[in-house]
Parts: C-alpha cells; structure tokens; sequence
C-alpha cells in the first residue's frame, strides 16, 4: 500500500467524536425543511448570546411550528426535551443555544431517545466548561477546561487527562489517569 | 466470485405478467440466509436473443432466515420498451431448469432502531418490502404498507394482507395512494423510518410529499433495484490512450469499449458490483455516475467511474468526454 | 509442569498448542497500520504450525479465559453493553457463534434447527462446558441469560456489534473484556469513525475511511479478518483503560526487571479480528481474539525472534506511543538480539 505520511495533520473533524461546536462557538442553521420545531435554550453565564441564537433560528423559521423553551440549567435542557419528544412525530427538529456542554448534555438525550444527526442542530455560545467521565470510578467532573487538560476527579481524586473523545450517549469526555504509570 | 446452482423448483403464474420463481439447491443442501430486503443475482445466458449474457437483480421474497428455497417474483418487461430480455428468459424457465446465482446480496434492509417502518410500493416495487414485513412480523415491529398496484395485476397481494393484517392499504391509483401518504407521513412517531420502492418517478413523488412533511433524508429510504431500465442518455466521445470513439445513446461505456476489443473485467452490469470501475483522466468533462458502488467522496472526487452505467456529462461547451485511463 | 512439546521446541513456558497456534504478525519487516484484511478463514502456516483454519478458535485456554471473563463481568457490567435496537443483532449474532464454534469443535458442539419457520426452534449442544439446552428465536424466556452474555460465556473472543444506518456503522452492542487500552463501555453508541478517533495515523492515510467503506458493502456470509498487535507486561488479557491504575505501572516496573523474569513478563499481544455480517440483522459483527506469547517462548522460532527485534527497532515513535510500548521496546529489542547467539530450536 502506498500512503503519505500526514502524522501530525489534525484529524479531520467528521472522524472524531468531539463535535466541531465544542472546540469553538458555531452556530447551526436551522433546517427549513423541519415542521415542528422545539427550540431548548439553556440559559447559563451569557444570556445575551443564547438570546440572539435563538432569536436568529425563529426569525428564519417565521411561519413555522416553533416551541421556545427556555430553561436555566441542562437538567432542565434535558427535561423539556424529554417532554417535548413524548408525542413527537418525524418532522420534528430540535435545535439547542447554550454552552457546548449544554449543548452535549441535550443532544445525549435526543440521541438516546432516537433523533438522527440531521434532526439536531446546535448554537454554540461558550466553550469554556467540559464534563469528564472517570473511567475509573465512573464519577463525573464539570470544570473549566481545554482538550488534554489534566483534572482531579471529583470521585477517586485522580488526575484525569481530559481525552479527545466524547460519548453521544452522555455527552462526557473520557478522563482516565494521567500519571498511572509512574511508580 | 462465488455462485450458487439452484434449480427451479416452482413456478406460479396466477398474476398476469408477474411469475413467482421458485429455486432450490440443485444438490439439496443448505441455502444462506438473508437480510430482509436483499436482491438475488441471477445468471441470465446469452442467446435467444439476448446480445450477451445478463446478470439481473429481483428481490427475494420468500423466508430470509434458514430459507430451503430462495423466492422471487418477476414483472415481465417489454421488448419493444427497452428490456434486455431477462424477465423474458426468466418467464421461459421450465421447472427442474438450472438457475446460477450469486449470494443474496443486501442493500436495503430495515432499519434496527427505527421504532416504526412505513412501507409504499408501487407495482413490482412490493418485492423487497415483502421481506420487511416477514421480519417485522418475526421480531413484533410496527409496520404499514401502502401498496399500489393494478386491479388485479397485484403481485403478493395475498401475502402482504396475511403479513400484516390490518396494516396493509391496497390503491389502484396515485393521487389516492399519494394522498394517504400524505396523511400518513404526518402521523408517524419519531422514530419512524420510511421505505419505497417502485418505479423511480413514483419513488420521486414519495420523497417530495416526505420532504414536504419534514421528513429528514436520514429517515427515507429508497431500492432503486431491477425496475426501471437506465436512461439511455446522451452520446458522448471517449478516449482510450490515443484512441477514440463513440458511445451512442442507448448503449454503455462498458459495451462500447467491449466493441473496440477492450476487456474490462465486469459482472452486474448494473452499477452494483464495483467490477467495472474505471480511472479517468484530467480532461474529462464530468462524470454521470449512476452506480451504487462508489461513494460519495469517489464520486465528488471525479477520477473514477462505472463502465457499466456511468456516462459523461457535457461541459460548458457542451462536449461530453470521457479519458479512460487503463 | 506435565505437558509434552512439540518435536524441535524446548519447554515453553506457554501450553504447546498456544505456541503451535500462535498468529505472528509481522509479514513485513516493518509495520505500519493498513487496511489489512483478507478472506477468512484460510490457514496460515507457521513455523511451529499454523493459525486461521477456524473463525472461532478454541484452544487449551478456553475454560480459563472463560472464568475470567465471567469474573471481570461480576466485577464491571459495563463490559457488556447493547442499546435497546440490537436485540436483534444479539440473536444473531449468538446463532452465527454457534454454527462457527460447531465448526470449529464438531465432536462437542452442535446447533441444530429442530423446526425451521418464523420463529425457529434450536437445539445447542457444547460438551466443553455441558451445556444441552433447547430455545426459541427471539423468546428470551427460552434462554438461561441473554443471548450476547451467553455466548460471549462460551467463547474466548470479544464480540462487538456493529449497526449500519444512513451510511454509517455504529458500535452499539457488545461483551468485551479483554480490551487493550481502550473502554468498550464509554465507546458503546459510537460510530466506527468516532471510535478510532484518538488513533494517529489512522485519517490522514485514509485507512479508517476505507475500512468503513469495506465494512459497510460486507454482504451476509463474507467473512474476513485482520491482525492487530501490541506488547503487554503479564500474561494480562483484561488491560482495559478501566484498570490502567492497576497496570500502568507496569511499564516502567519492567525495566527494573532482569533479563530472566524480563522475558517470561513480557508478551507480544496479538488480536486476529474477525468481520462478520450477520444476515438477519444486517450487523457487522466484530470478534476479536487475543492472544499472548511471552518472549521465551517467542524466541523459540528464529524468524519470530528477528522480525519482531526489526519491527520494535524501527516503529515510529508516534505509533511506539499509541500502542503504549515506547518505554519497554528497545529492551525487548535489545532482549531479542541478545538471544541470538544461543539459537532457536525452530529455524524461521
């Protein structure tokens, strides 16, 4: 086999699990094509960008079926979406303005109850805060932090290094031990 | 690549046009299983007026799981409208007849997650959604069919009504089939999938009205399968090395360059198999590519086509040409 | 111990077959990740005997390396994962075991259709572990465990299954293990692609991208396979990111070893990975089989002893780091040389 050599290349981003909007702000148009849709906004540190998201997905979908729910945490993200999607029928598109863990914490839940990839669209205003699963004692951690950021577990206190790699099923970055080789 | 010797075991002509086709292992032993949906490969030879020998896909509508027979129902088409002439060798095979085939082959199964399958056939287009319904009806899926055929002149009509009793709607023409789609694209819960098959200007209308209803291209799904003869398309020039030549509406780049002495190496002549595939060069026009083996970065990228089916496109000029590069 | 060796090997510290079975997999002399696969299964000779006559292979380790996967799985549920749509796949993919471990064992193990149909009845029958039980397709009241743990407790491989829709394969089911340095349990639900993510190398030469073209036109009863490979320290199956903690370590404790206890620790750890695509789900299933050979015993084969010294000598840095040898792989190339003066009982 023939190949050139690209060690180094930044992975193109379709191949990895870490979406392009955690990395940095994007924000997603809205699909046209959509009948319903739910609109979570998660109104965290900056309401002001979450507001003009919003405001700019609704004003391109004038004339459209648009349920805007506002929520103040992603718990409540999540749960208005849960509601949402109990009687959905395809059609239905969802779209979500708030930080990129918010974002991640409510396209875990549209995944798991079945929403495809073109039924889910995401308006980036933060980047800053990332979630860390331990896989080690399975514990969670919500801090400030970049890729390949080092961390102390909330559960087990070890130092996690914060991995490029993002479940869709819950949104966390894996951590696992950064230091587990020196004796 | 491998074969199966079948035998036909049975023959039933009780639909005008349509002959169910039935085929055993021609030394009794055990046939593979199949995804629901997949097409059977038959080996048509040439002769009787048939220029070369075929290879014609038909979906396989019999049991898919431990099958002792593989299952097949065939609309016969039209000389006089283009047909090659398989479905005819096919509707002259006499039982006890030898049949090769390649594997069943999958290219449209059901979807696993999809927590509903909304089925719309129309005509022959009902073959490989007869499979689907054994399945659903197998693992408890929710499904319903919209089945369009001529009073009739339906094919399986029996079998789908047995298959999902209650959640089949037969139609004897397209706005009323169209119209129910229609209401029906609306009701279906989120997780729903949606499958057709069919002639491809109907197939057409079926994504327009779930485009219409919202649905995302994610959810729709299509087999383009064994129904409509390839567009015959417009001529183009090709050249090979320092030759050249033309391909005339009508015929492939595959047969032309078979006329011209070219052996490329080929076996579905259908787009399917990947066999065909040929490297182009810089001053290619465009490439119609037609096939369902190159993907979608093949095809974007342009340095490649199926000899088979894919014909060029013109540039700005309005020459068409192809570089075949062997 | 009381074993006997083949004619020509001296003792090994391995069972014999486990050396006679050994999958090497260096067929150059210098490795680079590729799209690797071929047909299988297809025996390959080897100078102590041969590997790949079977999909699913059964060797001396079978009833060992089943208690341990019992007991990982008693430890940690999520090694065995499935999303709620591969109930389907899991069927299957339990069938397709069957039939190939019949194949591979027919004087112990048998599947029989009893009566075909919708909903067929079977009949399974794996002496190795008694097992005589009767079930019903799709009734999961017919079977003592679900049908993914149940066969994963009857086989050595790890088993991952793979759902395709809309163009894109998904690693939504599994049983694994035995994984090497990577969590089976938070990758469960991603795509083929996302998966393989962290991997250098992988994108940029376009072999993930073509291995999942490959994978997705797989047809029902095509199988194929691949060989992937690392060093592991301990005779360690389960070397999961789950219990780095407990064998990180290990690779800077190994430099403190002496040559002796160095080459009965150290092992080259060899996946054979069988594709496989399962006809009435449409699901690809992924096995992969590991296999440990400590270095004493590899070095019992001349060739085996010099490629594998060429390949650790010459693997760039980048992939010495992703397969998490670059500490330890110049003392065991430096190990494999230094054994070249007393020879090997098998000429390469």
């Amino acid at each position: 086999m023939t190949s050139t050599a690209t060690a180094g290349a930044p992975h193109p981003p379709h191949y990895t699990s870490v979406p392009g909007w955690t990395r940095e702000p994007i924000i997603q148009p809205a699909d046209p094509v959509g009948r319903v849709h739910t609109v979570i906004e998660v109104v965290e540190e900056d309401p002001a960008a979450t507001g003009l998201v919003v405001a700019g997905w609704v004003g391109d979908l004038d004339g459209r079926d648009v349920r805007h729910r506002a929520c103040t945490d992603t718990a409540a993200g999540v749960a208005a979406l849960e509601a949402d999607l109990m009687a959905a029928k395809v059609g239905h598109r969802v779209l979500v303005a708030g930080s990129a863990a918010a974002c991640l914490a409510v396209r875990a839940a549209g995944v798991r109850a079945g929403l495809a990839d073109d039924e889910m669209a995401f308006g980036v205003v933060s980047v800053g805060t990332r979630t860390v699963w331990c896989v080690h004692c399975s514990v969670t951690t919500v801090a400030e932090l970049a890729l390949d950021d080092v961390v102390a577990c909330s559960g087990c206190e070890r130092s996690l290094l914060v991995y490029p790699h993002v479940s869709r099923r819950t949104g966390q970055h894996l951590g696992f031990m950064v230091d587990a080789e020196e004796t | 690549m491998r074969r199966l010797s079948l035998v036909v075991a049975g023959i039933d002509d009780t639909v005008p046009a349509v002959r169910r086709l039935v085929l055993a292992p021609a030394d009794g032993g055990e046939l593979p299983s199949y995804t629901p949906g997949s097409h059977l490969v038959l080996d048509v030879p040439s002769g009787a007026g048939r220029e070369r020998a075929l290879a014609n896909a038909y979906s396989l509508v019999g049991e898919s799981l431990h099958p002792s027979t593989y299952e097949v129902a065939v609309l016969l088409r039209d000389a006089a409208e283009g047909a090659a002439g398989g479905s005819a060798w096919v509707h002259g095979l006499r039982i006890g007849d030898p049949v090769t085939t390649m594997p069943p082959r999958s290219s449209f199964a059901p979807v696993q997650p999809a927590t509903r399958h909304l089925l719309v056939a129309a005509g022959i287009g009902i073959t490989p959604l007869v499979s689907h319904l054994r399945f659903h009806a197998r693992w408890g899926r929710e499904a319903e069919l919209l089945y369009l055929h001529r009073e009739g002149r339906g094919a399986l009509v029996a079998e789908v009504d047995e298959l999902a009793p209650g959640a089949t709607e037969h139609f004897h023409n397209r706005v009323s089939v169209l119209a129910r789609l229609r209401d029906r694209l609306l009701e279906q819960p989120i997780g729903a999938h949606l499958y057709t098959c069919g002639p491809t200007g109907f197939m057409d209308l079926v994504v327009a009205e779930a485009r219409a209803a919202g649905w995302p291209a994610s959810r729709i799904h299509l087999e383009h399968f064994g129904l409509d003869d390839l567009d015959p398309g417009e001529p183009f020039d090709v050249t090979v090395g320092e030759q050249r030549f033309e391909v005339a509406s009508g015929v492939s780049l595959l047969e032309a360059m078979e006329k011209q002495g070219y052996a490329v190496p080929n076996l579905c002549r259908q787009g399917v198999c990947g066999e065909c595939r040929l490297d182009l060069g810089p001053t290619t026009t465009g490439v119609w590519h037609r096939d369902l083996y190159l993907t979608d970065d093949d095809k974007a990228a342009g340095g490649c086509a199926m000899a088979c089916v894919s014909r060029a496109l013109p540039a700005a000029g309005g020459r068409a040409h192809l570089e075949v590069l062997l | 111990m009381s074993i006997t060796h083949p004619a020509g090997l001296s003792p090994t510290v391995s069972a014999p077959d486990l050396v006679t079975g050994f999958p090497f997999p260096f067929p150059q002399e210098t490795y680079r990740y590729s799209t690797n696969v071929e047909p299988a299964p297809g025996a390959v000779p080897t100078p102590t005997g041969q590997w790949g006559e079977a999909v699913v292979d059964v060797d001396s380790e079978y009833v060992h390396e089943l208690v341990e996967r019992a007991a990982i799985l008693g430890r940690d549920r999520s090694r065995h994962a499935w999303l709620p749509h591969m109930d389907v796949a899991c069927w299957d993919a339990m069938l397709c075991l069957m039939r190939e471990l019949s194949l591979t064992r027919p004087e112990a193990m048998a599947l029989t259709v009893l009566e075909p149909g919708v909903r067929p009845r079977y009949h399974w029958r794996n002496d190795l572990l008694g097992i005589d039980h009767t079930f019903l397709l799709g009734d999961p009241s017919t079977l003592p465990d679900e049908p993914l743990a149940w066969i994963a407790a009857q086989v050595q491989e790890d088993i991952v299954l793979l759902d395709q829709r809309d163009g894109v394969l998904y690693g939504d089911a599994g049983v694994v293990t035995f994984a090497a340095d990577w969590s089976f349990g938070f990758d469960v639900g991603m795509s083929f692609l996302e998966i393989h993510g962290p991997v250098p190398r992988l994108h940029g030469e376009g072999i993930i991208t073509r291995a999942h073209e490959f994978l997705k036109r797989l047809q029902p009863g095509e199988t194929y396979r691949r060989t992937n490979w690392t060093l592991t320290i301990g005779r360690r199956l389960d070397v999961s990111t789950e219990l780095y903690p407990e064998w990180g370590p290990d690779r800077d404790a190994v430099l403190l070893l002496d040559d002796e206890a160095f080459g009965r620790d150290v092992h080259l750890r060899v996946e054979v990975q069988h594709l496989i695509r399962l006809p009435e789900s449409g699901a690809v299933m992924f096995l992969i089989r590991t296999y440990l050979l400590p270095l004493v015993d590899l070095v019992q084969v001349e060739h085996w002893r010099v490629r594998t010294a060429d390949v650790l000598e010459e693997l760039p840095q980048d992939l010495a780091d992703y397969k998490g040898v670059a500490k330890y792989r110049h003392r065991t190339a430096a190990w494999l040389r230094a054994r070249g003066d007393a020879g090997s009982a098998v000429a390469g």
